[in-house]
């Protein structure tokens, strides 16, 4: 399986890095038309393309880790070669640009993955077979906490930028929003307050959503980029009908460091326990057995649709300070 | 200091019984609506029992601890107050908003002191965190999320998860103690009010809400949550926690109320327990109520403190039921 990969930014290293550790090719890389990743692919030993038809023709698979408002166009491009596409999470910019993907790959014939990385989050999913063989009963009270520094602009700024990236609710709370809807089912209603706390007039940096499920559940969540350098902090409780499980990743930390501060932090915060194998890994393993028909998979496309239909909601409470409904999962027949 | 108790209804009176003693205070006796359960809790506390309400308030007493159930507050803070003597209720202050209002009002007629028992405001790592705001060195606070789980109280008094005495299930139960820790750090009142609950926990013993996710917004406009869920499940190692996490401006912090206790594995305590080595917060607020009888001076929390956390949860359960936010005049 030949895969290239778009955006050579933090993910796209991240990705590449993935799949050196699997038995699949990284062959091809592209950023920017017209500037070729050289660094990143002469890593990797690929060829690093100038533009997007160039690493077409050279693929199976594209692995879209650009900008977010990118993501549409690239995934259509890639249908329409024929190519099959893991995406970044979130799936798009807006549920209409997911459909219309969804809509595209289908007819196209080629498969559509949405790399919501934390359902390969070994803690996560290890919540999720605990909570699905039974040992807490049913979920009713479930939080969610997903809290780092300020991702740090880069070249043209676009993850500062709401408008590119969907600012913190589609890059960061949509992982626990996902999160919640994979334990407890399907999300009806949203309330969401936020505040723009260390740079105002650039976004909302601090969130919370309380959520009500279609099956009786209640969900708290917090997403935040208000926290000070260097914390990534994630934390989840759910309260099931005969039990509880939580995880807080500060106090589940094995090698805990205190440095003298410094400057030097990732532009953007990335969490992890150490592990045998990076997450981001397992994702992409576990796509390239759903590709060549090996297994099910863990999350589709819908998926990530779903958490843009959520986040939306979200957005819309946060304007106008009413519970939203969360629009319905239609997929086009 | 004489110090008269009226009910052993709420489970409180156990810890504030040793607290009184321990206060230097003589507690006089107890009456109870319920002669069966005052009659066993005196034989059990070694305090005398008395036959009614009028008998203990005639006993040459300073102050008046009520525990009673929360719909019998009104009258039983009524009754003290037109005795003249001080009061420390048992939270929350009342089932409705006119009860609330009603005791506090008499309370302030007669002239008698009224603590509402927020013991959180006497705890030391609660205080810290107060000390660090007051400082100044975390800037100003944006938002707060809080938690008061805890395990379903019936275990431990059955009228907790009656509505016509408690006034409801976990929202009338957890809400106030945040709520009045959040008015108390941010100097600020409620203005908006959003609750969604459920009763998954526990449903086919209760009748009232075990899950309750409450967002506050401040007149400031900082937001904050409380998880008041009775989410503990019944072998949790204690009766639950109060924990709160600060983002500001220039810092976050986070304060667990309950973090200084020891990890105990095995023994006769079970396979986990958590024996708690902090500084006992009813104590503050036993030694505070003493002081203030004593010195005929301000409490640290005040009836008024309690009527305002009161409003706040019952706007939480107007609000789950309306399934819409609710606004709440903040001088009523």
């Amino acid at each position: 399986m030949r895969i290239g990969i778009v955006g050579a930014g933090s993910m796209g290293t991240v990705h590449a890095e993935g799949w050196a550790a699997t038995d699949a090719e990284l062959v091809a890389v592209c950023a920017e038309p017209g500037e070729a990743p050289t660094e990143l692919a002469a890593r990797h030993g690929a060829r690093a393309c100038a533009t997007l038809e160039e690493l077409l023709d050279l693929v199976d698979v594209v692995d879209v880790c650009a900008p977010t408002d990118l993501h549409h166009d690239l995934t259509l491009a890639a249908a329409a070669a024929g190519r099959h596409v893991i995406c970044e999470k979130p799936l798009a910019r807006t549920s209409a640009q997911a459909r219309a993907m969804i809509t595209a790959c289908r007819d196209a014939g080629v498969q559509l993955h949405v790399g919501h990385v934390v359902r390969f989050f070994p803690e996560y999913a290890l919540a999720k077979h605990t909570v699905d063989r039974g040992a807490i009963g049913v979920p009713a009270v479930l939080r969610f906490t997903r809290a780092s520094y300020a991702p740090k602009g880069r070249d043209d700024d676009w993850f500062a930028d709401p408008a590119r990236s969907g600012g913190l609710l589609l890059d960061l709370m949509i992982h626990d929003l996902d999160q919640a809807r994979w334990l407890a089912g399907p999300v009806t209603r949203v309330l969401a307050r936020s505040r723009a706390t260390l740079r105002p007039g650039s976004g909302p940096d601090h969130c919370l959503a309380v959520l009500t499920h279609e099956q009786g559940a209640i969900t708290h969540v917090e997403a935040s980029w208000a926290y000070p350098a260097p914390v990534f902090r994630t934390r989840f409780e759910v309260a099931g009908t005969t039990g509880v499980l939580d995880h807080d990743s500060d106090r589940d930390a094995p090698v805990r460091t205190i440095m003298a501060p410094t400057e030097d932090l990732a532009d953007v915060p990335i969490p992890g326990s150490p592990m045998a194998e990076s997450p981001y890994t397992t994702e992409l393993r576990h796509f390239l057995a759903v590709l060549r028909g090996q297994t099910e998979p863990v999350v589709r496309a819908e998926d990530g649709l779903a958490a843009l239909l959520m986040a939306e909601a979200a957005e819309r409470s946060l304007h106008g300070g009413r519970v939203e409904s969360v629009a319905p999962l239609e997929v086009p027949a | 200091m004489r110090i008269g108790l009226l009910s052993a209804a709420h489970l409180h009176v156990d810890a504030y019984v040793a607290n009184l003693r321990a206060a230097g205070a003589e507690v006089v006796g107890l009456t109870d609506d319920d002669p069966g359960r005052g009659r066993a809790w005196c034989t059990a506390h070694g305090v005398p029992w008395v036959d009614s309400t009028d008998e203990l308030l005639s006993r040459d007493l300073d102050g008046v601890v009520v525990c009673s159930e929360t719909a019998a507050h009104r009258r039983d803070v009524e009754g003290v107050a037109a005795a003249g003597l001080g009061v420390l209720c048992e939270k929350p202050l009342a089932t409705t908003e006119d009860d609330a209002k009603a005791l506090v009002a008499a309370c302030e007629r007669a002239g008698v002191p009224l603590l509402t028992a927020f013991p959180m405001r006497y705890s030391p790592p609660m205080r810290e965190v107060a000390d660090l705001l007051g400082a100044g060195v975390l800037g100003e606070v944006q938002a707060a999320m809080g938690t008061n789980q805890g395990e379903l109280p019936m275990r431990h008094r059955a009228w907790f998860v009656e509505p016509t005495r408690s006034g409801g299930g976990a929202l009338m139960d957890h809400v106030v103690h945040l709520a009045d820790v959040l008015r108390w750090y941010l100097d600020d009142e409620v203005v908006e009010v959003y609750a969604a609950t459920n009763r998954l926990l526990h449903a086919p013993t209760v009748t009232v809400e075990t899950g309750g996710v409450v967002l506050l917004t401040f007149a400031s406009g900082v937001f904050a949550s409380i998880d008041c869920s009775w989410s503990k499940p019944d072998v949790y190692p204690t009766w639950g926690g109060l924990r709160l996490d600060l983002v500001a401006s220039e810092g976050v912090v986070g304060v667990d109320a309950f973090a200084q206790r020891l990890t105990v594995h095995g023994g006769s305590d079970g396979p986990l327990a958590w024996p708690e080595w902090g500084s006992d917060a009813n104590q503050g607020l036993i030694d505070d109520f003493v002081g203030v009888l004593r010195e005929e001076r301000p409490p640290a929390v005040t009836g008024h403190d309690g009527l305002a956390a009161t409003r706040v949860a019952l706007a939480a359960a107007r609000s789950a039921e309306l399934g819409t936010p609710v606004a709440l005049d903040p001088a009523p």
